[in-house]
């Protein structure tokens, strides 16, 4: 073999297998053109024709937009305990198209785990035409959890979930004619209240919702993906004044009340003397916030609230109170009392027969006599006893931030006859509502000092712009401290065995102060005073440094006045209330006014 | 130069010598470090990069898991935090107390503790001061609950006397002692299953 040459190494001309290099650089040529050609047609397709709805397109691809909902505020007592409380739950919803064909199964399965109604569930497991059907709404979340997990396990497709946030009432009845209840959710997600407190303070209690926008590639956020997340405003928790285990109580005896004497309905009210926070306001017979569809709709307002009544003779002590203040009168005032007095068309008379009798002040109030009364208000200048009464805070509002609160009537210039005014010095003729008249009566258990009554703690505000709560009541003198005692001082009298009309209001090892009603009621049929009763007792304890003021109301009762009806009920509240914050009885002797005189 | 003499320029040529090969080179310039080098700064560069990106998805996805995991003790939380409300329900604490036979405390006596002196008048209780703690019965539609029968029975002309503590403030009205006593005995026949809307029909003194 000769020495290889570069000549050899050269491979034949003839017969090779590759074209030519000229050839094989324009195939090549052609190829890459004709690529770019298809690159320069898709370029020009995708920039210069709708460049802007493809860039959308490609954006909102794995783009998760969701809304962040805010939690609802809760509704607390007075110590922090949940009358109203969000929970978080989900709806439970089927795709039909999945379901149908073991429909009478799964609902078998899920009638008894989630506590829905078989028939109803097959129905809406059956519909047709539909990928979307309820079947269980406002479940708690670990349940729904718990229940499909289940449903997965025995082989039941076609059942999801989706956000559905739940308001749980954990006090039921107790203060339910306070907080009220939420309806159906809006479209939006946003709570409907259809009463109470719920109503009144919903900007308050529900937040702003906030927004988040981010990118998501299997089921999984990107790290580095666009996102904006804007925060949700959880909303404000509202504390009130209400303490849940006294609102309970008074709730029980009112409602025990009102079953041994065959009323019709009544209420309560428990003020803190010295700061005027509304410690229970109930109302018998009331609903079951977590069910309210089971009552009647005209129970979801809390009739103490909304509806009057004439308050009798607990106006008795205001009108008192307001003649001692301008010097009319002192509690050892002595009168002659007749049977009846000639007033205008109608005689006056006192509820029992009696022929002239010789009644002190004291004696007045403490035998509840309306003669007595109008004998005292006549000594009123002209117009002095109204503006006594609107300082009270008759006839105006009391704000303490439920809906529908009425003003009462307090008639006023010509409205006012001198017929009106003799009946109005013993409660008739007039009309409260009996947070007005609580309050009223707790300006003389508070040293003549009226303190705005008030339902929340701190303060809040109401959806229309005012603020409510203990940091904004008022506190105004209406009568002197002499005027409130004396009252005080008269009002022990009528609890007296001998003497007085309540001797079954008094509370065993407490001073008591208080004062019965009995008023005639104004049917609704015929409008005029058709026979029935609102018996009501008002009174504090213990009477010379009161702490809680109580007023009862119970409308209708078959037989009975405030004594023997409003009375006890009364004494098992203050008994409860003044043992549950612990108040010491003070250890004084109690009033011996004398009511008569020779 | 041309002042170079054309005999020093052939014999420049004549003595040039012949021209043979150079020997190849022992040593070529080589180029290996520097591609391991480039190529070791791609590798680091990518695969840290891919590291790093798998870290960060590893991340997120223990962030949805913990996420998810922190919604369900929520629930479970807030589930736990309902069956608390249930057991303190006064309404529950109460009818298990009554069950055990308790009632509310009539009267309040306080007890001194230094020198255990005990202060107003604490009596045990009874019976008879408990309290209904059932709804009340539900008001029934006249269908089920027809009006009673009344009739007045005027009794003979003895004047009923009026007992104490149970005096009523009952303004007004004139009548004598004996109507009231008929309406008394007229109210006690008619006694049951009064719904209470019945009442405003009642005409009375």
């Amino acid at each position: 073999m000769g020495p290889r040459t570069a000549a050899s190494r050269r491979p034949p001309r003839v017969g090779s297998r590759r074209a030519s290099p000229a050839v094989r650089l324009h195939a090549g040529f052609i190829v890459i053109s004709m690529l770019l050609s298809v690159f320069a047609v898709r370029l020009i397709q995708l920039q210069g024709i709708d460049p802007d709805e493809i860039a959308l397109r490609a954006s909102q691809d794995g783009t998760v937009d969701v809304s962040l909902p805010a939690s609802r505020g809760d509704i607390l007592d007075r110590a922090g305990e949940p009358l109203a409380a969000s929970v978080e739950g989900v709806m439970v919803a089927a795709d039909p198209l999945v379901t149908a064909p073991r429909a009478s199964e799964l609902a078998k399965f899920l009638s008894p785990r989630l506590g829905i109604d078989y028939v109803t569930t097959l129905e809406r497991l059956r519909v047709e035409d539909s990928r979307f059907s309820y079947i269980a709404r406002r479940v708690p979340a670990t349940l729904a959890r718990d229940v499909l997990a289940e449903a997965s396990d025995e082989g039941f497709d076609g059942l999801f979930t989706r956000r559905d946030p739940l308001r749980t009432y954990p006090g039921r009845d107790v203060a339910a004619n306070l907080v009220g209840f939420l309806g159906t959710p809006a479209d939006d997600g946003s709570a409907e209240p259809l009463a109470g407190l719920e109503e009144s303070f919903n900007d308050h209690l529900s937040g702003t919702n906030g927004r988040a926008r981010y990118q998501v590639g299997a089921g999984n956020r990107l790290p580095l993906g666009d996102s904006t997340v804007t925060e949700a405003r959880d909303g404000a928790d509202l504390t009130t004044t209400i303490d849940r285990d006294l609102q309970w109580y008074a709730q029980r005896v009112l409602r025990d009340t009102i079953r041994t004497s065959g009323a019709e309905s009544g209420f309560a009210v428990v003020m803190d003397t010295p700061t005027g926070e509304i410690l229970a306001l109930a109302d018998e017979p009331t609903f079951d916030a977590s069910a309210p569809l089971q009552s009647s709709e005209d129970l979801y307002r809390s009739k103490a609230m909304s509806d009057v009544y004439e308050p009798g003779s607990v106006q008795k002590v205001l009108t008192a109170a307001g003649l001692i203040d301008a010097g009319k009168v002192t509690m050892r005032t002595r009168l002659k009392v007749p049977g009846f007095l000639a007033r205008q068309d109608r005689p006056i008379r006192d509820y029992f027969e009696h022929g002239l009798l010789k009644l002190t002040m004291a004696g007045v109030i403490a035998k509840s006599s309306n003669v007595g009364t109008v004998l005292a208000a006549d000594r009123y200048d002209e117009g002095e006893l109204r503006r006594y009464l609107t300082a009270f805070g008759l006839g105006d509002r009391t704000r303490i931030g439920l809906g529908g609160e009425t003003r009462g009537i307090l008639p006023d210039g010509s409205g006012w006859t001198s017929q009106t005014g003799d009946r109005i010095a013993f409660g008739q003729s007039l009309s409260v509502n009996a947070v007005q008249m609580a309050a009223a009566v707790n300006t003389i258990a508070n040293g003549g000092v009226r303190v705005d009554p008030s339902l929340v703690r701190g303060s809040a505000t109401l959806d229309d712009g005012t603020v409510v709560g203990t940091d904004v009541a008022e506190r105004r003198t209406v009568v002197s401290e002499n005027a409130a005692r004396q009252t005080m001082l008269m009002m022990e009298r009528v609890l007296d065995p001998e003497e007085g009309v309540a001797p079954r209001a008094a509370v065993e090892g407490y001073r008591v102060a208080g004062k019965t009603g009995t008023a005639q009621r104004v049917g609704a049929e015929c409008g005029c005073y058709d026979g029935s009763t609102t018996v009501s007792f008002a009174g504090f304890a213990p009477a010379d440094d009161p702490r809680f003021t109580i007023y009862v109301v119970v409308q209708n009762p078959r037989s009975g006045g405030g004594g023997s009806v409003a009375g006890p009920a009364f004494s098992k509240m203050m008994t409860f209330a003044l043992r549950r914050y612990q108040v010491p009885p003070t250890r004084t002797e109690p009033s011996s006014l004398p009511v008569r005189w020779r | 130069m041309s002042e170079m003499s054309a005999v020093a320029r052939v014999a420049r040529v004549v003595a040039a010598p012949t021209l043979r090969s150079v020997p190849a080179p022992v040593r070529a310039v080589t180029h290996v470090p520097f591609l391991v080098m480039v190529t070791a700064t791609l590798l680091v560069g990518i695969v840290g990069l891919l590291v790093f990106n798998t870290n960060m998805q590893q991340a997120s996805f223990a962030a949805t898991a913990l996420n998810a995991q922190a919604e369900s003790l929520t629930a479970r939380e807030q589930t736990l935090r309902l069956e608390l409300d249930r057991l303190r329900d006064p309404q529950r604490v109460a009818a298990e107390a009554s069950a055990l036979g308790m009632v509310p405390a009539p009267s309040t006596g306080i007890l001194h503790l230094p020198d255990g002196r005990v202060e107003g008048t604490p009596r045990p209780a009874t019976p008879e001061d408990g309290i209904r703690l059932g709804p009340l019965a539900p008001v029934k539609p006249d269908v089920l609950s027809p009006a009673p029968v009344r009739r007045q029975v005027l009794p003979p002309d003895v004047p009923v006397a009026e007992t104490r503590g149970d005096r009523t403030d009952r303004p007004g009205g004139a009548e004598g002692t004996a109507q009231r006593g008929a309406e008394e005995q007229g109210r006690a026949q008619g006694r049951q299953n009064r719904p209470p809307d019945q009442q405003r029909n009642r005409r009375s003194r």
